[in-house]
């Protein structure tokens, strides 16, 4: 009856085996570290969170795969695991800064938009018919508050923040990377390459613009928060923005 | 149409209500109980369109002893109020809500004070030395104005009671013929003979 | 009749040199009709951020119920308190979520906005009672006397004033426009709020 595959626990439901383990999270986590590696690394200055774009087929057009996305203007993020997991948990993500929006007229702070997703996240594992999302992911704010922050979220719903993280793919080799790597006082200059050196441990085949996606967090000085409120619209510049391909083959042929 | 009147004194609440049930201009009754006792030290005198006045004060009588059962102690006048007010206001919004008046007196036996609350039916709620409700509380507010005094003793708590009710008598043209009185203080709830 | 005017009670807050001050008359009335000469209707959200309610009785009680449920939610989410500018839209928003079977309020918010560097900045508003906002620079009023505050403030208020100056201006604002309003009175209560302390003073006004 037990078999390898988590035999008479591993129903559709999410229900612990006599061992107390949740068997369909740890399924999960599998589908995870099955997916292609993403990482972040947070600076003195921002934030990076990159990942690598693999497509199956050279038939495909990867211009339209998406995998680091924006949330708000502050906030962004990256995932591993399973691409239609993450797509739904983008769209609910968005929303659910819009809906803070249209409350306090400002966008949710990293936390609290990290919060959200873990609940989101952990009600698949508490709930009938469902199951757990199959996607680990990095969360890259900046808010007035907590300033630039980095945060992981896992298919059970838990979450951290991180200096540096990596999840997915290699995520043992990547983090012991990073952990060589980090020191606090990194630039964010310096945390893209060393990013891009990370993902490159573990690549298979060629890191081009096509296959590399970047997102970052710039921290706004104080004059670019004045100017925002100044122009009537009211808006601070945009923290989180994505790299383009021409920025990303830059900074790869550096 | 009721009149209902209340004061605090020195460690008492009085609370008087008057006795009729009319229909039209009819008489129908002189000896309706229009206060409840909600609680070893909780009253409630209770006013306003007839069928929803005893409709809801039997609801919060209910609700309140559902409390004390729940929790072994009853809810301490300021909740109470709190939590009839509140029923109100969400009546008020409610597809027919309640049009009862309330005045609520207690005495709050672990702070050893009495406290008496001004309601009426859109659930605004004040905390008041004296209040009334009805026809009565134009005649009898300028009275308590004058003659209350929140250290006087029973006696004279009932005394200027008696002022705002023989007003009525005097100047209301359908005045009242009887009222109820019932005292709540640290021995809990009586009623007396005025 | 109107219901705005049912109980009578008006607002009135202002911006002073790094302090904002808001008051209040004391009056609950059932039209005419005297209830209470001690009904508050302006309260604390936070250190820095006032709220004030004048309008319908029943529901200043039920919103300051619901903004003080809202509020400890949101410092229990955000570890934090609410800035007034933020506390300004979650009054406009919660207004506007009854926007066809409104609560009878027109609020007035007063407090000190932290600003990235630091400092802080007077921040008044006031809003309609469907969650309008109206971000003003000088003064806000609102309630049975708001025509009345808003004569005396234009003649009495000046740019810049310091606490104490700021104080005696909005009292005298206050209480002589009330004298001039039948449903407003019988007291007022004056709030003024600096950086570091934020006073409050009960006053005696005309009980007729």
């Amino acid at each position: 009856m037990a078999s390898a595959e988590g035999g008479a626990y591993s129903y559709s439901l999410t229900v612990f085996s006599p061992s107390g383990k949740l068997v369909q999270i740890e399924h999960a986590l599998a589908a995870v570290s099955q997916g292609t590696t993403s990482l972040g690394i947070k600076a003195t200055n921002g934030i990076v969170i990159a990942t690598e774009k693999k497509s199956s087929s050279i038939l495909i057009d990867d211009s339209m795969i998406e995998k680091v996305a924006v949330i708000c203007p502050n906030i962004g993020i990256v995932y591993s695991g399973m691409g239609p997991d993450f797509r739904i948990l983008v769209a609910k993500a968005r929303k659910s800064a819009q809906a803070y929006w249209k409350i306090y007229n400002e966008y949710p702070p990293t936390k609290v938009l990290t919060q959200e997703i873990a609940t989101i996240m952990q009600q698949a594992t508490h709930s009938g018919g469902v199951r757990p999302y199959g996607v680990s992911l990095l969360v890259a704010g900046w808010d007035i508050n907590r300033g630039p922050s980095l945060y992981q979220v896992d298919p059970s719903g838990s979450y951290w923040a991180w200096k540096a993280s990596a999840i997915g793919k290699n995520m043992v080799n990547a983090k012991t990377f990073l952990e060589k790597r980090y020191n606090d006082d990194i630039s964010l200059e310096d945390a893209i390459h060393t990013a891009l050196l990370t993902l490159k441990e573990g690549f298979e085949g060629q890191m081009t613009e096509k296959t590399i996606e970047i997102g970052v967090i710039t921290v706004p000085s104080e004059a670019d928060l004045e100017a925002g409120k100044i122009e009537g619209t009211g808006r601070a510049k945009a923290a989180f923005r994505k790299l383009t391909e021409e920025e990303v083959r830059d900074y790869l042929a550096m | 149409m009721d009149i209902s009147f209340a004061l605090t004194g020195k460690g008492y609440v009085i609370v008087a209500a008057d006795t009729t049930a009319a229909r039209s201009i009819v008489k129908m009754k002189t000896d309706e109980d229009k206060i409840k006792v909600l609680s070893p030290h909780l009253l409630m005198a209770f006013s306003g369109e007839p069928g929803d006045t005893l409709q809801f004060a039997e609801y919060v009588e209910r609700n309140i002893r559902l409390y004390q059962i729940r929790n072994t102690y009853a809810l301490r006048p300021p909740s109470a109020a709190s939590w009839i007010r509140r029923s109100l206001a969400d009546s008020l919004r409610s597809r027919r809500p309640y049009a009862v008046n309330l005045l609520i007196g207690g005495y709050d036996t672990s702070t050893s004070t009495p406290h008496l609350y001004w309601v009426d039916y859109l659930g605004t709620l004040s905390p008041v030395p004296f209040g009334a409700h009805g026809y009565g509380s134009y005649f009898g507010l300028s009275l308590l104005d004058r003659y209350h005094d929140p250290e006087a003793t029973l006696e004279e708590g009932l005394d200027t009671l008696r002022r705002c009710i023989d007003e009525v008598s005097k100047r209301l043209v359908v005045s009242p013929g009887k009222y109820k009185v019932k005292i709540v203080d640290k021995d809990g709830v009586r009623e007396i003979e005025l | 009749m109107s219901i705005m005017e049912y109980n009578g009670g008006s607002v009135i807050a202002m911006v002073g040199k790094d302090c904002v001050a808001i008051a209040s008359d004391l009056r609950l009335g059932n039209q005419a009709l005297g209830i209470a000469s001690d009904f508050e209707k302006i309260f604390p959200m936070t250190d820095r951020v006032y709220l004030g309610l004048p309008g319908l009785a029943t529901d200043v009680t039920t919103l300051r119920e619901q903004f003080r449920y809202r509020l400890n939610m949101y410092t229990i989410k955000e570890e934090r308190e609410i800035e007034p500018e933020t506390f300004a839209h979650l009054v406009s928003s919660t207004l506007y979520e009854r926007r066809f079977g409104p609560y009878f309020i027109e609020p007035v918010m007063a407090g000190l906005q932290r600003l990235p560097n630091g400092g802080y900045k007077p921040f008044i508003a006031a809003t309609d009672l469907i969650g309008c906002i109206n971000f003003a620079k000088d003064f806000v009023v609102a309630g049975t006397a708001s025509s009345k505050l808003f004569g005396v403030a234009e003649g009495l208020w000046e740019p810049d004033l310091e606490p104490e100056d700021l104080f005696e201006t909005i009292a005298q604002t206050l209480l002589n426009a009330v004298d001039r309003d039948a449903y407003s009175g019988w007291g007022a209560v004056v709030h003024v709020i600096t950086k570091d302390k934020a006073i409050k003073r009960v006053l005696k006004g005309r009980m007729d």
